[in-house]
């Protein structure tokens, strides 16, 4: 009796002991979603950055989560809903985090040795924080600046070594760079984000803002400067006609396509457009040059956009995601994007790397983006008013010009009223 | 029969090209640039014909994208809803044609009614449904997805047609010592033949070609699907045309196919469903 | 005794899909409109009963959306009905290549529609589209024309890349009803002496005018709540022209993140269309008289 008791005691001990073996060898594993995993120039990177992660890291297994950019958002929310999210993400932080969707990563952060911390300048973290908390660890990011075609700017009389500084200068560069079925630039007015970036930066360069400090009130109209630079760069379609027609339908994508091809000679874009062209035009390899954007005041900021990964709510096992996060902050990674997808690296320790100078495009970009502010705007409503309100607006203004001062005090007001309903 | 003058006939068959061109110009075109290598597709004008056709793209997406995978999960999602569809409306219309008669209607309509909620509102329960009893990243999910779509214009067919059919047969067969189901099952259904070819063919193509329940039940690539595969080739920054409208084709191909196989059956079955009502 | 036993075995064939749909249906439709009755902000829920929708009454957005969808849902089926029944004529009467010119007429209905509404995005792009190109080399146009870009040919667009998406369904469904129509008709009408347009009226729309109902209100049905071709090509822009109610409540549900407010909506929309579906339930029965 005492014989059996204790080998069935035995016997359970021993399966005990085997399923928390068993348990303990599981690998942990954490997924990973953001728009750029299925960027193809990106993919060989990803693959090597998980591969090696995996091997230095043998309990944790990383899957990718692969979806189209436009649906990232959505499916993001969906899992987020149900608690199902996957633990590393890259979306917009303030959204997110408003929205209860993200993890607080003070804890992990503050335990990080201040070797690793120095990296990121307070401002860039600031763009990742939302109430005071930390949610995301800046990673890479775009500069925009203004890209020109050198052989049609030189086949119009003007010199490439002297790009205009003021936008009346941009104007008489522009009409000369008109004309033969084939305009200076394109002004953006399609249905997504891309058209309030540039919106956004026409108003900084004039001296003008479009929201006051703390994000509670639009002064689009409200601004004088502002709607001056507004009517200004919206008139480039009309008034001064040397932008493409179409404006309403121009995006990302087909600007691009039309500066690949040759139809406008500058783009107000990202170092990652580049890329882009040349993959549309191989032709257009070298034939681009970079300015500054042109501003009617001293020190006007650029736009740099800031992607941070961050870690869900729902996850369950936020310490392997943060170990992946390093991970992929890490130099070698940054670099590595900087080169096959021209994606900016935002950390401030690389500026003197001699792979990053050894390309002087990115070089004049890192430049340009030392004055640059973060882009998307600190307010959980950002990403429907950037990709909704304000693109209406444009669209309206672009269509009835002479009812811009109109369109842009209304969009003020539902701005404002919008701003203030958190 | 009257004789049609060759006016008329120059003339219908006028408007029957017209129309078949416009039909069918997009897939030419998807067809075309699916052919051309990266540098033509933006050429000004554009090219209709292109001395550099090839089957690169073609040869890309399957060597360096899963297509093939995709594919294959397409048909096991598309098999799978199209049986279960035939295997429930069949069943269903059956029991209200012989059984409840009356009720026929009004049920078919409360089914109607049930497909117009917007997909968008429908994502986020049916995620958190399918993640509850663990579906997610599984066939069945979207299997159970995309039946229910069909369903409802499916009974409605199928009740058509069953009604088409007289009762003098069940009950032929029921004399002879058949149960219920056995004389649904081997009498009666041979008779429906064409309306339940009709049903596979219907829910086949919704299962097929449907794009937003796969984007948000799946999350393993391994257990993606062709339309999913496709959008994610869109990329923000670079998008490879020829590639995505390769598998555009790849796409479209085993549906053509089937249509054109077992149209004929699709007439028969709109016909008794519709105009029997 | 008997009735019994048939009712429960009629229950038996009905209730799996009865029991299935409840399931799968009913229960994210009893959630949308429970989340209709919440303030929504991610994962945070306030009851507020029915402020969603006493908000929407006043949110002049939601009504230009209706609008936008009443006319872009009667001129799309207008249109389907009008070339379906057009073209099934056509096909009708064009026996020999009938199997041929069906299977041409029914390839959109194969095409997913975000596929085929991407593909017509790029034939009517102004600069590169193939659309442009044509018109130009055939004179009608000087200039390339902004399809997209302007509301009223925006809408235009839609409109049409959606009849290119949804007449061979109608076609399908009236050439099915033309080829039941016994032939003795015609050639007593013929007998008669009646033209072309007098067989029409006579013998052709009294025999299809039930199936006419039948392909409009399904028709219906189905446009208004599509939201691929007009995501996919504009977004609802330029300037909201094209924005029906489907885009407005996915841009509101997960551009703003207002899942409340966007079930809302849908619930308004699905009100909307029941209203529609009772009609055809009338008229179906009204049309009808040999109901078996």
């Amino acid at each position: 009796m005492n014989r059996s008791i204790g080998s069935l005691i035995a016997v359970a001990v021993a399966a005990l002991a085997w399923s928390v073996g068993a348990a303990a060898q599981q690998p942990i594993v954490v997924q990973w979603q953001t728009a750029n995993l299925t960027e193809s120039q990106y993919e060989p990177v990803w693959k090597q950055t998980i591969a090696e992660f995996e091997a230095a890291n043998p309990g944790i297994k990383v899957e990718p989560v692969l979806v189209a950019r436009k649906d990232h958002w959505t499916k993001f929310v969906a899992a987020s809903q149900a608690r199902k999210a996957p633990c590393i993400v890259s979306v917009d932080v303030t959204t997110a985090a408003y929205n209860g969707y993200l993890m607080p990563l003070d804890k992990y952060w503050n335990a990080e040795p201040a070797a690793f911390r120095s990296a990121w300048s307070d401002a860039m973290l600031s763009s990742a924080k939302w109430k005071g908390q930390l949610y995301g660890l800046p990673i890479w990011g775009g500069t925009y600046a203004e890209i020109y075609n050198r052989d049609l700017v030189v086949k119009a009389g003007l010199d490439p070594n002297k790009p205009p500084q003021t936008f009346d200068e941009y104007v008489a560069w522009g009409k000369k760079l008109t004309g033969n079925d084939r305009w200076a630039t394109a002004v953006l007015g399609g249905k997504t984000d891309t058209t309030t970036r540039v919106l956004l930066m026409w108003i900084w360069a004039n001296g003008g803002e479009a929201f006051n400090a703390d994000m509670t009130e639009a002064t689009f109209a409200k601004n004088p400067r502002s709607l001056e630079a507004i009517k200004f760069y919206l008139g480039l379609a009309d008034k001064s006609a040397i932008a493409a027609p179409a404006p309403t339908t121009t995006n990302y994508l087909e600007q691009t396509n039309l500066y690949a091809q040759g139809k406008i000679a500058t783009m107000r874009n990202a170092y990652w457009a580049i890329a882009k062209v040349v993959g549309d035009n191989p032709a257009m390899a070298g034939k681009s040059f970079v300015a500054p954007p042109p501003a009617n005041v001293p020190n006007a900021p650029t736009l740099s956009t800031v992607t941070a990964s961050s870690i869900s709510a729902s996850c369950q096992h936020p310490d392997a995601a943060w170990k992946f996060i390093k991970f992929d902050a890490d130099r070698k990674w940054s670099i590595a994007r900087a080169k096959v997808a021209n994606w900016m690296p935002l950390r401030n320790d690389l500026a003197d790397d001699p792979e990053i100078k050894a390309d002087p495009l990115l070089g004049q970009f890192v430049r340009i983006g030392r004055n640059a502010r973060s882009y998307p705007l600190p307010h959980p409503a950002w990403a429907e008013i950037a990709a909704n309100d304000i693109v209406d607006a444009v669209q309206k203004a672009l269509l009835a010009p002479d009812k811009t001062d109109e369109i842009f005090r209304d969009l003020d007001a539902r701005l404002t009223k919008k701003l203030r309903d958190i | 029969m009257r004789r049609r003058s060759p006016g008329r006939a120059a003339a219908l068959w006028t408007i029957a090209l017209a129309a078949a061109a416009v039909m069918v110009f997009p897939f030419y075109w998807m067809l075309n640039t699916s052919l051309k290598p990266a540098s033509e597709i933006f050429a000004s004008p554009p090219t209709f014909v292109s001395a550099q056709w090839s089957l690169d793209a073609y040869r890309t997406i399957f060597e360096s994208r899963a297509i093939g995978r995709y594919f294959v999960n397409s048909l096991i999602v598309a098999i799978g809803s199209t049986a279960l569809s035939v295997v429930l409306a069949s069943l269903a219309a059956y029991g209200l044609t012989r059984f409840f008669p009356r009720g026929a209607t009004p049920f078919v309509m409360f089914l109607l009614f049930t497909k117009m909620l917007p997909e968008t509102l429908l994502i986020i329960p049916y995620f958190r449904l399918m993640s509850d009893v663990g579906l997610l990243n599984t066939h069945l999910a979207l299997i159970l997805a995309y039946s229910s779509f069909a369903l409802p214009f499916s009974v409605w067919m199928l009740i058509g047609f069953f009604r088409s059919i007289p009762r003098d047969i069940d009950e032929a067969a029921m004399i002879d010592g058949a149960s219920y189901l056995q004389a649904f099952w081997r009498v009666v259904l041979p008779l429906a033949r064409p309306g339940l070819v009709a049903v596979a063919l219907f829910t086949f193509l919704i299962a097929w070609n449907s794009y937003v329940w796969a984007l948000v039940l799946t999350t393993d690539s391994s257990m993606y699907v062709l339309s999913v595969g496709i959008a994610n080739m869109v990329g923000e920054y670079r998008v490879q045309w020829n590639e995505l409208m390769a598998a555009a084709v790849i796409a479209a191909v085993p549906v053509m196919v089937l249509y054109s196989l077992l149209e004929r059956h699709l007439v028969n079955a709109i016909t008794a469903g519709a105009v029997k009502g | 005794m008997n009735a019994r036993l048939r009712r429960k075995a009629g229950l038996a064939f009905v209730a799996p899909t009865a029991l299935f749909l409840a399931a799968v249906i009913v229960f994210p439709l009893a959630h949308a409109f429970y989340t209709s009755l919440h303030r929504v902000r991610g994962l945070n829920a306030t009851f507020i009963g029915f402020g969603n929708y006493a908000r929407l009454a006043d949110d002049a957005t939601f009504w230009h959306s209706l609008g936008v969808s009443f006319a872009f849902t009667a001129s799309a089926v207008a249109l389907h009905l009008g070339i379906g029944l057009a073209l099934a004529l056509v096909v009708n009467e064009l026996r020999a290549a009938r199997t041929a010119l069906r299977i041409v007429f029914l390839t959109p209905w194969m095409v997913a529609p975000a596929v085929g509404a991407t593909i017509w995005l790029w034939l009517l792009e102004p600069q590169f589209g193939v659309v442009n190109y044509l018109l130009r080399a055939a004179g009608a146009i000087a200039a390339p024309v902004a399809w997209l870009g302007e509301p009223g040919t925006a809408l235009a667009s839609v409109v049409a890349v959606d009849v290119w998406r949804g007449v061979p369904f109608v076609m399908l469904l009236m050439l099915a009803g033309l080829q039941t129509i016994p032939i003795e008709q015609y050639e007593a009408a013929s007998i008669d002496g009646a033209g072309a347009w007098t067989r029409f009226r006579f013998v052709t729309w009294p025999n299809l005018r039930y199936l006419v109902v039948v392909a409009t209100t399904l028709d219906v049905i189905n446009t208004i709540r599509h939201y691929d071709i007009i995501g996919v090509m504009t977004g609802g822009g330029p300037a909201g022209a094209t924005e029906v109610l489907p885009v407005l409540i996915y841009n509101t549900a997960f551009r703003g993140n207002r899942l409340g407010e966007a079930a809302a909506i849908g619930v308004a929309l699905l009100g909307i269309v029941l209203v529609l579906a009772v009609v055809y339930v009338r008229t179906a029965r009204l049309d009808d008289g040999t109901r078996r």
